[in-house]
């Protein structure tokens, strides 16, 4: 009876592992996308509103669903502090960037796109501002293209690993 | 340290103005910041140099020199970490900050066609602290008021620059608007509508288009926008009673004034002049005196760090200007209607 039911909890999280993972396989296409849905939108209030880069990101937070809203949300909430009386917008977006990314699916590629944005945004004028939110996106899309490849090839792949493997070791104990 | 200061400066150099005697925090007039040289301050009509212990020397080699990283810092935080949004200001080569104050810039030009397109690699910053001094109009507005209209007449203040000619006009337009008129005749006149055309946000200081600064009850306010369209826009759509511009000078400028006058509008307005000699010299502004617009003139100068100022009467006005170039303005023939301090 014991037996039964450990090779049970097992088969478990063997399949909930084999899911989680292919969840994230699902969610970086999508994150990635939400995130070029935002800088779409950083290209508009830079070029056509000229908002300021505090009230642009606060406005992205709210646009794009969570996770990644989370991001623009701690920028925007780094302005605000007076404790962080030296940092320069491009540490703070640094920052965010680094500390939030584990809370998305999203891997270092797009992070290290971003963050090079974010080393330029706010230091020129318009149309060298849109150029390098273009940038970022052109390389956010090829991201995008290869993690959809991988979804494709990985996700499936991986909800059977985790039966299976689970499966395994339960006959292995057995 | 002024409670005013702007909020643009980062550690070290933040603490280095923190650390200003008390005397000099509250007279404080201007920071001017130069990378990789030494920090100057202006303050109750003089200038000095500023020590790393915040005390104040004449000699530079012992100033403190603010470093390249405070004044990427303080660009990014003068324009509110986005310069695309201030290339405008950035043409013009300053940025008014929020409280009104202004962050003049000097850099790098970057010309298209000839004409000046951008700034960049600023490297020096000229912060001019702006201060609402009231009642400090107390003194001058009994000069200017108009009994027959109950109101004031056009008025143009005239002074070189650092003397208090926007604090004054702040003042103003807050007394007139409020219907505090400081003359026994006038106890009964209300408060007129006002009109300000803030080219340069500093009259009103607007954050997202509400004042900061208290221009009284009655006083609507055109943010960033130019004076001579300003004027006409406020006149058509406002109905104010008098309207209040900075600085004009230009031939628009002119145009947009005579309009407003015959729209039954006063008007006051202020100029960059050292004296009426000046304003005889300034095309426009000859014009505009010799045509007789003004109904007043307030002279404004500054000695021992006190602000003087002086009412003149347009046919006075219009004597000195005339015989020109004589230095006029010190003439003993001018009848001073009324001296004192502001």
């Amino acid at each position: 009876m014991m037996q039964f039911a450990g090779a049970l909890l097992v088969l478990f999280a063997g399949t909930m592992i084999g899911y989680l993972q292919a969840s994230r396989f699902a969610a970086r296409p999508r994150q990635i996308r939400q995130l070029m849905h935002a800088l779409q939108r950083l290209e508009t209030e830079i070029g056509y509103g000229q908002t300021p880069l505090p009230d642009a990101l606060a406005r992205l937070a709210g646009i794009v669903p969570a996770p990644v809203s989370g991001l623009f949300a701690a920028i925007a909430a780094s302005f605000a502090d007076p404790a962080r009386a030296s940092g320069t917008l491009r540490d703070n977006w640094e920052r965010a960037m680094t500390d939030g990314w584990g809370r998305t699916a999203m891997r270092t590629p797009e992070r290290d796109a971003m963050v090079r944005l974010g080393a330029t945004l706010g230091g020129s004028g318009r149309e060298d501002q849109i150029k390098h939110v273009r940038l970022a996106m052109h390389q956010l899309q090829a991201e995008e293209a290869s993690a959809r490849e991988e979804q494709q090839r990985y996700e499936k792949m991986s909800r059977s690993l985790g039966v299976l493997g689970a499966l395994l070791v339960v006959i292995l104990m057995l | 340290m002024a409670q005013t200061m702007p909020d643009l400066f980062v550690y070290p150099l933040r603490g280095v103005l923190e650390r200003l005697p008390e005397h000099v925090g509250v007279t404080l007039e201007e920071i001017r910041i130069r990378e990789r040289r030494p920090l100057e301050i202006g303050y109750a009509g003089r200038s000095a140099f500023v020590r790393p212990d915040g005390t104040l020397t004449g000699d530079y080699r012992s100033a403190y020199a603010p470093g390249r990283e405070e004044c990427r810092a303080l660009l990014e935080r003068a324009t509110n970490h986005s310069l695309y949004a201030v290339e405008e200001e950035l043409r013009r080569g300053y940025i008014t900050v929020s409280g009104g104050h202004r962050v003049g810039l000097a850099g790098r030009v970057i010309l298209d066609r000839g004409a000046v397109a951008h700034l960049r690699d600023i490297a020096g910053f000229n912060v001019r602290i702006a201060r609402a001094r009231t009642d400090c109009a107390a003194a001058v507005l009994p000069g200017i008021l108009d009994p027959r209209a109950r109101t004031i007449r056009h008025t143009l203040i005239v002074s070189p620059p650092q003397q208090g000619k926007t604090t004054l006009l702040r003042d103003l337009v807050r007394s007139i608007s409020s219907g505090e008129w400081h003359h026994p005749a006038a106890s009964d006149w209300s408060g007129r509508k006002v009109g300000v055309v803030d080219e340069r946000s500093e009259i009103a200081a607007c954050e997202a288009g509400v004042p900061t600064f208290d221009l009284g009850p009655r006083t609507d306010v055109l943010d960033a926008c130019p004076k001579a369209e300003g004027i006409m826009m406020l006149v058509r759509s406002m109905s104010p009673e008098v309207v209040a511009v900075d600085e004009i000078g230009r031939p628009e400028d002119a145009a947009a004034l005579h309009e407003a006058l015959h729209a039954g509008v006063r008007v006051l307005a202020t100029a960059h002049a050292s004296g009426l000699d000046d304003v005889a010299a300034r095309p426009v502004l000859a014009g505009l005196a010799e045509s007789g617009v003004f109904g007043a003139y307030v002279l404004l100068s500054r000695s021992a760090g006190k602000v003087e100022h002086r009412v003149v009467t347009p046919e006075h006005a219009l004597r000195e200007i005339k015989s020109r170039p004589q230095p006029a303005i010190r003439s003993p023939d001018v009848r001073q209607q009324e001296a004192g301090s502001v």
